[in-house]
């Protein structure tokens, strides 16, 4: 189904294209939307990562949009996106069945992907301290808003208070909107990050030891070390970064609104700000810009940067996002368009290198496209080689083919509502 | 916490790894100081002619200071005039010693040096090379050059991220080169343990632009499924997923102070309400459903905010915490460092020493892992302060090298 492409050749020659990086690691993932990217992640690198739904499916399965906008479980796009080339299972975790029918699977399983509450497996037992007994290897990662320890260890938190926690979202909007979220939930998104880096690290390790470790992730932390300039602007000022908008810190790397949208212009070089400055005086939009008083490229995060921003915004008006994005290309500045939604799709760069990936729609027969691969490994890509799950649809599979379940009794722990 | 009883681990998880490091900026270094956290010994490749770019070894501000050392904390620095012939035959012998080479220049700049991939695994057949350029090194547009932002205008967070009925605000920062920077260092641990499985190295061709579009969650899928509606328009706050009101920041006492404030089910939403000590306006049948709170959600945030702005951020957070609420403080810089409780027992920050013995501030790893925790012991590197390390102990150049070398102008 859909984009594959790469052969998967058991024999590897010096250049062919090998396995993926995570084929043959087993991953059991029990988490919420926190973690649910880091679970695709690594089903993307090949990983065969068992979702665990509960029974009667996963509360996402109800987040919209939905595929042709029609609300059905199978058919959330939140579903689809976050729970590409994982298989499923239902399984009711807190059922004493339950918790026996999982420490079975932690035994053939490499990494255990969760999100609850801290100390809420342990008390079930199915903590690291106890399954790590009969499995040493297992790397076992709990991400939660603020990790194990720690006064706030047992608040609460969603994407949106994630990211105010983290410090984020202070800096994000103008000065005179509040504080504001990014698009999507990229605290989440973020946690599910970090999180996979100390997985893979924890698998570098085991390959050399055969030891497995436990990995603690705060939502807070991954948020706060993914600012850039929060935490150092304080650290080495003492003043708290504020909002600005787009235009980031000094003006200097700034977006503008421009005839027919916005469009970012970096001045990073001097180059870029005399050449800026010489379009700008070519057009004669520069008033006083041109004198050598404004030479240096940080004067705009001076006493005269309103100045100076007057005179850019009046001159940018003027101009469309493609004049000057291929302006400041042709002069390798990094100048680039503000595109709204209708045009990411059409971008020509993404389609050319393979970036988007085409499936049908598990029902209807219609084209779905997906983000591709976040970076291309030469020798063990990232590949789509299924879409999402259904509810349950590797039950069987799994609990009487891998684990030996017999038929019936499969039958009645479905029935009992434990399946 | 009982979870792990081994948390004593001191070890490091690329012990023995070392990293030949051409990165600048923000996104190369931050990827280089995952592996260098984690014990491998990432060697920078520097040139005086880039000495006060932001992080560079003489950045300019006092933020430029701080962001040389929390992205370059534990590394090592030669200098290395790389237009010199001497030069790159330098750089090639330390490839030979190296596993993996990074670098974040645009299209040009390695093969002008005869630092491509095929020319690399000429001297090293198993090396792995992370390029991580903004657009990828293949397709039209292979040469463009670009900063985060660009990166955040052409993806479309520049646009969709900001309230309706104003200018897009766009991510504060280089959310961009962040999370350039994670993916980065994914490439590669994916790539060791491809090479551990198989002995091969590889090229990972990483394109900044694709990292952060991949993070548009589901707007891709939506685009080519339902077309344009208000679910692929900018709406400040509110829930992505239409998951629930009220979903805000909030307004409290003092100066641009702030309460983050989420409610999805009903019990949170009675909680909140019998937080607020039952307000008569709260009991309104309009705000009885999650369908009415949704529907109704510009009142009922002005609403929210008349009780908010009565209390500090931090009094708001503690009342609904504890009623079993999502709320958290909108926090600064400041909070961060000074204010917040939980993230100093948690030890986010570190303080390690500058070549000077100046200490120095830099962010923690956010995850800690029990048996490897890793973690810098230093500050970033003066410029070139490893020259004799690594030209005399890891390549064992001998005086009369070195003395040609410099009378050639190549650690300039």
């Amino acid at each position: 189904m859909g984009f594959s492409g790469q052969s998967q050749d058991s024999e590897v020659t010096e250049d062919s294209i090998g396995q993926q990086p995570l084929t043959g690691i087993r991953v059991l993932d029990l988490s919420g939307p926190m973690g649910v990217y880091c679970g695709k992640l690594m089903a993307d690198m090949g990983a065969d990562v068992i979702k665990v739904e509960p029974p009667g499916g996963d509360p996402m399965r109800d987040l919209g949009p939905f595929l042709q906008d029609e609300a059905h479980p199978e058919r959330s796009l939140h579903w689809l996106h976050f729970n590409t080339n994982k298989r499923s299972i239902t399984l009711d975790v807190a059922d004493p069945k339950g918790v026996e029918l999982l420490s079975k699977m932690v035994l053939g399983a490499d990494v255990v992907l969760e999100t609850f509450p801290p100390g809420y497996l342990d008390a079930l037992g199915l903590g690291y301290t106890v399954l790590s007994r009969s499995n040493p290897g297992l790397i076992y990662a709990s991400l939660t808003p603020f990790g194990q320890t720690g006064p706030y260890k047992n608040f609460k938190a969603t994407d949106l208070t994630g990211f105010a926690m983290g410090g984020y979202m202070y800096v994000t909007g103008w000065p005179d909107t509040p504080p504001t979220r990014l698009w999507g939930s990229q605290a989440y998104n973020t946690t599910s990050n970090r999180a996979f880096i100390a997985i893979l690290l924890a698998l570098y390790h085991r390959m050399a030891t055969g030891k497995g470790q436990f990995i603690d992730v705060s939502m807070q932390e991954a948020v706060a070390a993914t600012t850039e300039h929060v935490n150092t602007t304080y650290n080495y000022t003492g003043e708290s970064a504020v909002r600005c908008g787009f235009r980031h810190g000094g003006q200097f790397v700034a977006t503008w609104r421009c005839k027919d949208g916005f469009v970012s212009i970096t001045t990073n070089t001097q180059q870029a700000w005399d050449d800026l400055r010489d379009w700008m005086a070519q057009d004669g939009m520069a008033g006083d810009l041109s004198s050598e008083r404004f030479n240096d490229r940080f004067i705009l995060r001076g006493e005269h940067g309103e100045h100076i921003e007057e005179l850019i915004q009046a001159w940018a008006l003027t101009h469309t996002r493609q004049e000057i994005t291929d302006w400041g290309q042709a002069r390798h500045h990094p100048w680039g368009p503000a595109v709204r939604s209708d045009e990411i799709l059409n971008n020509e760069q993404l389609w050319d290198r393979g970036y988007f990936v085409e499936s049908e729609d598990p029902s209807r027969a219609k084209k779905v496209v997906y983000p591709g691969a976040p970076y291309k490994l030469s020798k063990s890509p990232w590949q789509f080689n299924h879409p999402a799950p259904q509810v349950g649809q590797h039950n069987r599979e799994i609990y009487c083919g891998d684990l030996g379940l017999p038929e019936d009794e499969l039958e009645i722990l479905t029935a009992q509502g434990v399946i | 916490m009982n979870a792990v009883s081994d948390t004593s681990g001191s070890g490091h998880a690329l012990q023995g790894i070392r990293v030949l490091d051409f990165t600048w900026i923000h996104a190369g270094p931050s990827a280089t100081r995952v592996l260098s956290d984690q014990g491998a010994e990432v060697i920078k490749v520097e040139s005086n002619q880039a000495l006060a770019v932001v992080g560079g070894p003489s950045s300019a501000t006092a933020r430029g200071l701080g962001q040389r050392h929390n992205w370059n904390a534990g590394k090592r620095s030669i200098s290395l005039d790389m237009k010199t012939p001497q030069g790159v035959a330098i750089a090639k012998r330390l490839v030979a010693v190296s596993d993996v080479v990074a670098e974040n220049f645009s299209g040009r700049v390695m093969p002008g040096w005869g630092m491509d991939y095929q020319s690399l695994r000429q001297v090293k057949p198993d090396v792995i090379m992370l390029s991580m350029s903004g657009f990828g090194r293949t397709g039209p547009w292979k040469d463009r050059v670009s900063y985060g932002q660009t990166l955040q205008a052409l993806s479309g967070f520049t646009e969709l991220t900001g309230f309706p009925d104003s200018d897009p605000s766009g991510p504060a920062s280089a959310y961009s080169d962040a999370v350039g920077g994670m993916a980065g260092a994914q490439a590669v641990l994916l790539a060791l343990l491809h090479r551990a499985r198989t002995g091969q190295g590889q090229w990972i061709d990483l394109s900044q632009f694709e990292a952060l579009t991949s993070l548009l969650d589901t707007l891709v899928l939506d685009l080519s499924a339902n077309g344009e509606s208000p679910n692929t328009q900018r709406s400040g706050n509110r829930s992505p997923s239409g998951s629930g009101a009220p979903h805000g920041a909030y307004r409290c006492i003092g100066e641009d102070r702030w309460v983050a404030i989420t409610v999805s089910t009903g019990g949170e939403w009675e909680s909140l309400v019998h937080v607020m000590d039952n307000p008569a306006w709260a009991k309104d049948e309009r705000f009885a459903t999650a369908a009415g709170r949704s529907g109704h959600v510009d009142e009922l945030d002005s609403l929210l905010e008349t009780w908010t702005s009565q209390h500090t951020a931090e009094e708001v957070m503690r009342l609904l915490q504890e009623a079993g609420v999502p709320a958290g403080v909108v926090q600064t810089g400041a909070d961060l460092a000074e204010n917040d409780p939980h993230i100093k027992e948690r030890g986010f920050f570190r303080h390690v020493l500058d070549a000077k013995g100046v200490s120095r501030t830099i962010e923690g790893a956010p995850y800690k892992l029990s048996r490897t925790p890793g973690g810098a012991n230093r500050g970033a590197p003066e410029f070139g302060a490893d020259q004799t390390y690594v030209l005399r102990e890891v390549l064992g150049m001998s005086d009369e090298e070195l003395a040609d070398c410099a009378i050639a102008g190549v650690f300039e």
